[in-house]
């Protein structure tokens, strides 16, 4: 076993895939003769071929050499796997895995590819993974047909994303796009179906869901079919920009439940600059407990108690709307966190959390915002593909607002340093616990915040001393008063850099909220200021 | 553990045999096992990663070597007085090296199959010593990417973003 080092081996390795793409392109295409069982239709730009498939178990498998040849590449074997290459591209796929790798990436397939006769099959998305980062190329399966279609990647197809979670009660399917959709959804007995007018990149078939309301969420075709546990869950649908989502709230219903739900449009007023909503997000929750003091203090109890008092001193003080990503002991998880804060267009984040490590004694308190060192990669990327796209390559374009959209933070990084900084300030002030100052860190839950976002580590609960402060109403008190401060320093900071003045009078409670949250208020405890 | 040493060794394979026929026709020396010192990165007194060099047998390639050099720093320091960093059920269930400079480490265990239970600095110090390691001894390696089982995991204790690749930091380790 070794590694890839060669680059005479390389360079040999491209001329072998150019020629045999330049003779793959040459023949003329053909009419592929009436399909057998065994058989189906490759449909390239250079013509149909007949390559050879399988079933097992209900899946179609295709013969990964008949077909990687008929696109001018190949399939070798190597070892106990397999090589494709394409385009000085090489994948590398087992048969006991469901994911393939291309370059610094995983395709996902949904099973393994199979040997029959010592030649590989694997399913459809395999090439669907590999020709997008290969060649800019799409695959599309159609079973009646038996047609595999190669194509150029849509620049029209929208990327999906689906999340699904429960918070509260409430099942929220949260349907990501990469750029508005015209759709519909349509109710059938125990299943919701969000249905495309125009081409969607689905990110698997089918998926199943440990979820009281969703059984499992699958794509057909330009649908997206949301199968249900109960023939009774009713949901209320709606639509939010920036980026572009569908978010289906599902519950048990009544008899006289909403039925089908319609989209609805988005009507959120627009706001006026400054600070008027502050998502608070207590760390971990449910089954997720963080970190454990000596004393079995859990993080999550702890985070969630202060952050519970934390959210009532900023209504009081600061006159805000506040909303908690969770007010309960319940798993949230991390992309929901970030999506619940830009789901109410927030203008500041705060994730709250208790620290812990190993060295003895460890204390003190600190404070992070997202580092950008560890996208260098994904940056760099993102540049790549920004250059790539300008010459119309689709899927490029396609993965660059993906990438884009995990970088949403990175225009926020400023402004999420000086809530850092304000926020580790007030805790050295207030608190009197010893400053481990502000840091950056590529931590998940402040990825994708399209807003000034920090996480503070308030104090080690591995500390004997430091979980018994961490327990008592006084050094809470004084941790809210210290966080109150920071984003009161802030939000008058920030207000005053924009140009606004004086910080803005006490708000009117409720009067600015937007339209989504008489739904989302019951996925997202709203606190407003009274 | 099938599929991850299935998958590894497929990877692993391509790249052997292309080495192979390039560079080293003769198998007996690409197998051998030379001792080498190798640089490893623990938690300090400091609350920062500290260096540790120990000599190694170590396969001459470096794939095969990134799984021993894996390997070795779960054991753990020399040092009876430097805690783990890792829980002590981690395994390395299979490493790879790919040509652009991404080395994948697929852990497995049952703390983190479970769900680990530890803060953020705990978790970017067990983190940032697999990327420092890796890194420091495999110059190749120009960012790392871990698995869990096998599967793409968001993070090891719900804090550090492990969807992406990362690169070294060296803010995390002591001067």
């Amino acid at each position: 076993m070794t590694v890839l080092t060669s680059r005479p081996l390389a360079l040999t390795a491209l001329a072998l895939a150019s020629a045999l793409f330049l003779l793959a392109q040459a023949p003329t295409p053909v009419t592929p003769p009436p399909n057998p069982a065994n058989q189906a239709t490759l449909r390239a730009a250079n013509g149909d071929r007949v390559i050879t498939i399988a079933r097992q178990n209900g899946l179609t498998y295709f013969a990964a050499d008949e077909a990687m040849a008929a696109l001018g590449g190949s399939v070798t074997r190597e070892g106990n796997g397999f090589k494709a290459a394409l385009n000085n591209t090489v994948a590398a796929f087992g048969t006991d895995s469901r994911f393939g790798v291309v370059k610094d990436d995983l395709i996902e397939m949904p099973v393994p590819p199979i040997t029959i006769d010592n030649r590989p099959y694997v399913p459809w998305q395999f090439f669907q993974g590999f020709l997008i980062r290969s060649s800019g190329l799409d695959a599309t399966w159609d079973p009646a047909a038996r047609i595999l279609q190669i194509h150029p990647a849509q620049t029209t197809a929208v990327s999906v994303q689906v999340s699904v979670a429960n918070v509260q009660g409430i099942s929220k399917v949260v349907v990501t796009l990469t750029a508005p959709a015209d759709y519909t959804i349509v109710k059938e007995p125990g299943a919701y179906t969000v249905r495309f007018r125009n081409a969607i990149k689905a990110p698997y078939v089918e998926q199943a869901h440990e979820d009281p309301y969703v059984a499992r969420t699958s794509f057909i075709g330009n649908d997206l079919r949301i199968q249900l546990t109960a023939p009774d869950v009713v949901g209320d649908a709606y639509r939010l920009e920036n980026p572009f989502r569908i978010v289906l709230d599902l519950r048990k219903g009544a008899a006289s439940g909403p039925g089908t739900p319609q989209p609805v449009i988005s009507s959120r007023p627009v706001e006026s600059p400054g600070i008027h909503t502050i998502v608070i997000d207590p760390g971990h929750g449910g089954k997720e407990v963080g970190a454990i003091g000596p004393a079995g203090l859990m993080e999550k109890d702890a985070t969630l108690t202060l952050c519970r008092k934390l959210a009532a001193a900023l209504e009081a003080k600061l006159k805000t709307r506040v909303v908690l990503t969770r007010n309960d002991d319940t798993v949230v998880p991390l992309d929901q966190r970030t999506a619940i804060a830009n789901q109410y267009h927030a203008d500041l984040f705060l994730s709250v959390h208790m620290n812990a490590a190993i060295v003895k004694g460890a204390h003190g308190a600190e404070t992070y915002f997202l580092s950008l060192d560890a996208s260098d990669k994904l940056a760099e990327k993102a540049a790549e593909l920004e250059n790539a796209s300008k010459n119309a390559a689709p899927a490029a374009s396609s993965d660059l607002k993906l990438m884009l959209w995990d970088l949403a933070q990175q225009e926020y990084l400023n402004e999420s340093s000086r809530l850092a900084q304000a926020v580790q300030e007030e805790m050295n002030r207030i608190t009197g616990i010893q400053s481990r100052g502000v840091k950056q860190a590529p931590f998940k839950v402040l990825v994708g915040a399209t807003m000034p976002a920090a996480l503070v580590e308030v104090a080690f609960i591995t500390n004997p001393d430091e979980e018994s402060k961490i327990k008592s109403d006084a050094f809470q008190a004084t941790v809210v008063e210290a966080l109150t401060k920071a984003v009161e320093r802030y939000k008058i900071d920030y207000e005053t850099r924009i140009g606004i003045a004086q910080p803005p009078p006490p708000a009117v409670p409720t009067t600015t909220a937007p339209a989504a949250p008489t739904t989302t208020t019951k996925a997202a405890t709203t606190r407003t200021g009274t | 553990m099938r599929r991850a040493v299935a998958l590894s060794l497929a990877i692993l394979a391509i790249a052997g045999g292309c080495k192979k026929r390039a560079l080293t026709p003769n198998l007996n020396v690409e197998n051998k096992v030379q001792v080498r010192p190798v640089t490893l990165y623990f938690e300090g007194p400091e609350m920062l990663l500290v260096r540790e060099t120990r000599n190694v047998a170590l396969p001459e390639n470096p794939a095969g070597a990134l799984s021993e050099v894996a390997k070795e720093l779960l054991k753990g320091s020399a040092n009876a007085g430097v805690p783990h960093i890792f829980p002590r059920d981690t395994v390395v269930r299979a490493t790879f090296l790919l040509p652009d400079g991404t080395a994948f480490i697929d852990l497995g265990g049952d703390t983190l199959t479970q769900g680990w239970g530890t803060g953020s600095h705990e978790e970017l110090m067990a983190v940032y010593s697999v990327v420092q390691t890796v890194t420091t001894n495999f110059p190749e390696a120009k960012r790392v990417r871990i698995l869990v089982n096998d599967e793409p995991a968001e993070t090891l204790a719900g804090h550090v973003n492990l969807s992406r690749a990362l690169v070294p930091r060296p803010e995390f380790v002591a001067r």
